[in-house]
């Protein structure tokens, strides 16, 4: 594990569009323009049916993260992870990434097996392994096993008892147990799973084991598996025994579905598990007369335990045991230059979720992007191994500056305490630098590298509910019924009229007032009435002058109650030639006799009003077939 | 007058988000889907395109099951829907796209800048006819407004000018999307279609046409056959109605 950042790496990002350009790159998926390659081996060539061998997959890029290899589908082995190893550096701006995957693989058949290629994608660019090939070969007898737990098969094969087994039916021959350490455990506290798959009859082929899946866990493999003997209910079997770590990851209730093992029973004559030739006869055999039996364990239940109370503010939830170092890769520095600081976790724990520790504010400093390197170590079938984070400081101002100390906090499950460990203060003496600083991007320093299609397809089904606004509205109006839309038509018609009307009445305002005068005219009649009707004939005269008055003024067109009668019955004669005599003596009559009682001191008395009223009244509807004959 | 309007607003956002539907059951298809149990994905997609015959997504979901089931016929059908109401939803432009790519047919017509394409389908054919709608109904209003208020009808010149020529455009954009490849349109779902010369048995066959082919529904009186065109072969004929669905 190597990080270093070398200070002529940096520049100081003060121009406006490198800050752009470093935020576009920010946005860019790391993966489309990190460029990478992927190399796998075998520690060994050859390896004894029994026996399993390491496949190492080691992925290189240059970008802080690589992608992890897709393993194909191999029938031939069965494979567990055993841990991963990742070594990361930062030289001239650049970051040079490494991770060794390792695999555990135990072959299933005798014979030249291959491990196709395996690939690598970063959902641009691809990269394959040539194909590897391993020779299985035939057990050594025991006394030459290489692997210990060989032993104590080689001594329970001596045991009488070993041949009855073989002839037992398979349903009581083949079974598997799970079980777990603990059967409750805080988030993130490894709880080890056991599997185990008995059997008392000799099998054509390594079984093919399809591992239990999770609810509410996460898991690790624990290789390599053991195999062993043991005797239950007096009946001798042989075991293949496979440990996954476990770790909660909320509280609740977490369970473990069943696995699954298919295994093929020869169907010949028995041959003796026990018997120290047992792989050489065994193998001997025609595999292709098995018959294929699948077997699955019982399923299991944990419960995942709310964390204790009284977490420290640095808790971030890391569980499990570990120490915490911080070390800036230098003291002394100059302004606008660059310090690794590297946070380092080490110890037992689920690491892979483990999330850097919180930096306390530093207003010296410019804080960029972290990396972290892992690797993972499955020593006595405990995860653990180390974490380091780096982070790039730049001191902004030159003086004595400080890092101030930083806390680690995590749970102990052993104890069920909170454990904070910190590191620091750090006291730099940083220099004025020269000119400008130094640029710190951890994007990959090169062209974009080209996409390259390799298949296309329709886009994935959408999980939008609401059809958009827009839509539904549009389609709430259209399906509107048409003939609605001939409302606005009828409105805007009507309103042409009596826009017309409007006009007709402003330039003919004479015309209107002699079309209103009759309807006029009987209004006041009926307020008249009213009044005389409750006693008031002195207003009920003042009523019909008035009304007598207006009348022939909107009849003749000029203001009569500025003019004598004499002079208002000569017009009213000059515009209505044709009116009878009959009609303007009525008018002379009845215009006097209103103006004796609407000046009279003493006003109109109810008969007289009475009297005028039905005058008027008759003298109306003479008025008004006598002007019409005119024209 | 401003909360009248924000009323009306109000009412139409309660109409659409009444429209939604329960999210846990569109996710209980798309996970089936995700499955590969594409046929329980499409009758659930089915559903909700039964209940809101606004939504394009369902419809796009349904186009989507129907490709996974290798029905590339009813696929096109169904994306075509979904690209009728929301023309401008880059999943159904590029499924639909794709999808008859895949059929062998043009989405873009050849020689037709990708822009102007997108232009021409920007609005679907319902949000232009409520435009066309909601600008008659204004145009008509201020036009009476302008009648009855002669002081206002200096200041209502400039507007009842602005949205006449939007009522205008509406209806000119209508116009030539009548003839577009999607107006009247109908999909072949099934291979091999026989393009016969009359609307019966009796008549010959003209052509075969292979599944998912777009074609221009001319007459749809008949109860047993469309009458159909082909713009690009030129050539028309008629096809079994169970033969070929309208978009």
């Amino acid at each position: 594990m190597n990080i270093s950042i070398p200070n002529n790496f940096f520049r100081i990002i003060r121009r406006p569009a490198v800050f752009i350009a470093l935020c576009l790159c920010a946005f860019v998926p790391q993966s489309l323009h990190a460029s990478f390659s992927i190399s796998a081996e075998t520690d060994k060539q050859s390896v004894e049916i029994n026996d399993s061998l390491y496949l190492t997959i080691t992925v290189s890029g240059d970008s802080s993260s690589v992608p992890e290899p897709a393993l194909p589908q191999m029938n031939n082995f069965n494979i567990y992870s055993s841990g991963r190893i990742q070594n990361i550096s930062i030289i001239n701006g650049k970051i040079a990434t490494s991770v060794a995957f390792t695999y555990i693989l135990t072959p299933r058949f005798i014979g030249k097996q291959k491990i196709p290629p395996i690939s690598v994608s970063n959902g641009g660019e691809k990269h394959v392994t040539p194909e590897i090939e391993v020779s299985v070969v035939k057990a050594a007898a025991p006394a030459q096993a290489s692997q210990p737990q060989n032993a104590p098969r080689a001594q329970a094969a001596r045991q009488p008892s070993a041949r009855a087994q073989a002839a037992r039916q398979p349903e009581e021959t083949l079974f598997m147990t799970a079980e777990t350490d603990k059967k409750t455990a805080y988030p993130n506290e490894q709880v080890n799973l056991t599997i185990r798959f008995y059997t008392a009859v000799p099998l054509t082929s390594n079984p093919q084991y399809v591992p239990p899946t999770f609810k509410n866990l996460i898991s690790e493999d624990l290789p390599p598996v053991k195999n062993g003997e043991t005797v239950i209910k007096g009946v001798r079997y042989t075991y293949s025994e496979i440990k996954t770590a476990l770790f909660g990851i909320e509280e609740g209730q977490a369970s473990i579905n069943p696995a699954s093992v298919f295994a093929q029973i020869h169907q010949g004559g028995a041959v003796d598990p026990f018997d120290p030739n047992f792989f050489q006869q065994f193998f001997a055999m025609n595999s292709g007369q098995g018959e294929t039996r699948q077997v699955t364990s019982n399923s299991a239940a944990l419960k995942i335990l709310p964390l204790p109370e009284g977490a420290p503010a640095a808790f971030n939830g890391a569980v499990g045991n570990f120490t915490f170092s911080t070390e800036p890769d230098r003291r002394e520095i100059k302004t606008g230059e660059a310090l690794n600081l590297s946070l380092t976790i080490t110890g037992k724990g689920n690491l892979k979720t483990l999330i850097a520790p919180k930096l306390p504010d530093m207003p010296d400093f410019k804080v960029y992007d972290t990396v972290s390197s892992l690797n993972i170590s499955k020593d006595n079938d405990v995860i653990g191994g180390k974490k380091i984070f780096t982070t790039v400081l730049i001191p902004k101002t030159e003086g004595r500056r400080t890092i101030p100390r930083i806390t680690f906090a995590f749970l102990d499950p052993a104890t069920k305490t909170y454990k904070e460990l910190s590191a620091g203060p750090f006291e730099l003496t940083v220099e004025k630098g020269d000119g400008e600083g130094q640029n710190v991007s951890f994007a990959h320093g090169g062209q974009a590298a080209p996409i390259t299609p390799i298949s296309s397809d329709i886009r994935y089904v959408s999980d939008r509910t609401a059809a958009p606004l827009t839509g539904t509205a549009a389609g709430r109006i259209s399906a509107m019924p048409l003939w609605l839309n001939l409302f606005p038509v009828g409105a805007l018609l009507l309103s042409l009229w009596l826009a017309r009307i409007n006009d007709f009445r402003l330039k003919n305002p004479l015309l209107f007032r002699f079309r209103k005068a009759h309807g006029e005219a009987r209004a006041d009649l009926a307020g008249a009435a009213d009044r005389l009707k409750n006693g008031r004939p002195k207003e009920t005269a003042s009523i019909l002058y008035d009304s007598l008055l207006a009348y022939l003024y909107d009849k003749s067109g000029h203001k009569v109650s500025g003019l004598t009668m004499r002079r208002t019955l000569a017009l009213l004669k000059e515009k209505f030639p044709d009116a009878g005599e009959d009609a303007l003596n009525g008018i002379k009559d009845l215009w006097g006799k209103l103006e004796a009682l609407h000046f009279s001191p003493g006003g109109a008395t109810q008969e007289e009003a009475r009297d005028m009223l039905e005058t008027y009244t008759a003298l109306l509807s003479l008025l008004e077939k006598e002007f019409k004959k005119r024209g | 007058m401003k909360i009248k309007l924000l009323g009306v607003l109000f009412l139409t956002l309660s109409a659409a988000a009444a429209g939604a539907y329960d999210r846990s059951v569109l996710a209980e298809y798309n996970d089936l889907y995700k499955n590969g149990n594409y046929q329980a994905a499409l009758d659930g997609y089915m559903e909700i395109a039964a209940k809101e015959s606004y939504n394009p997504y369902a419809f796009y979901n349904a186009g989507n099951a129907y490709f996974r089931m290798n029905k590339p016929g009813l696929a096109i059908l169904y994306y075509g829907k979904a690209f009728r109401l929301d023309p401008r939803d880059p999943d159904i432009r590029t499924n639909l796209e794709f999808a008859m790519k895949h059929t062998g047919q043009t989405f873009v017509p050849e020689g037709m800048p990708k822009a102007l394409h997108y232009l021409y389908y920007f609005f679907s054919d319902r949000e232009l006819k409520a435009v066309a709608t909601v600008f008659w109904w204004l145009a008509c209003l201020l036009l009476s407004i302008y009648a009855l208020k002669e002081t206002l009808r200096e200041k209502l010149r400039g507007v009842i000018l602005g949205a006449g020529l939007i009522l205008a455009g509406a209806f000119l954009w209508s116009s030539a999307r009548s003839s577009s490849l999607f107006s009247d349109a109908a999909v072949i779902t099934e291979s091999s279609t026989q393009l016969l010369s009359g609307p019966g048995e009796t008549f010959k066959t003209y052509a075969t046409l292979p599944e998912a082919r777009l074609v221009k529904v001319l007459d749809d009186t008949d109860d047993v056959y469309y009458e159909i065109g082909i713009p690009r072969e030129g050539i028309k004929g008629w096809v079994k109605k169970t033969s070929a669905e309208k978009i």
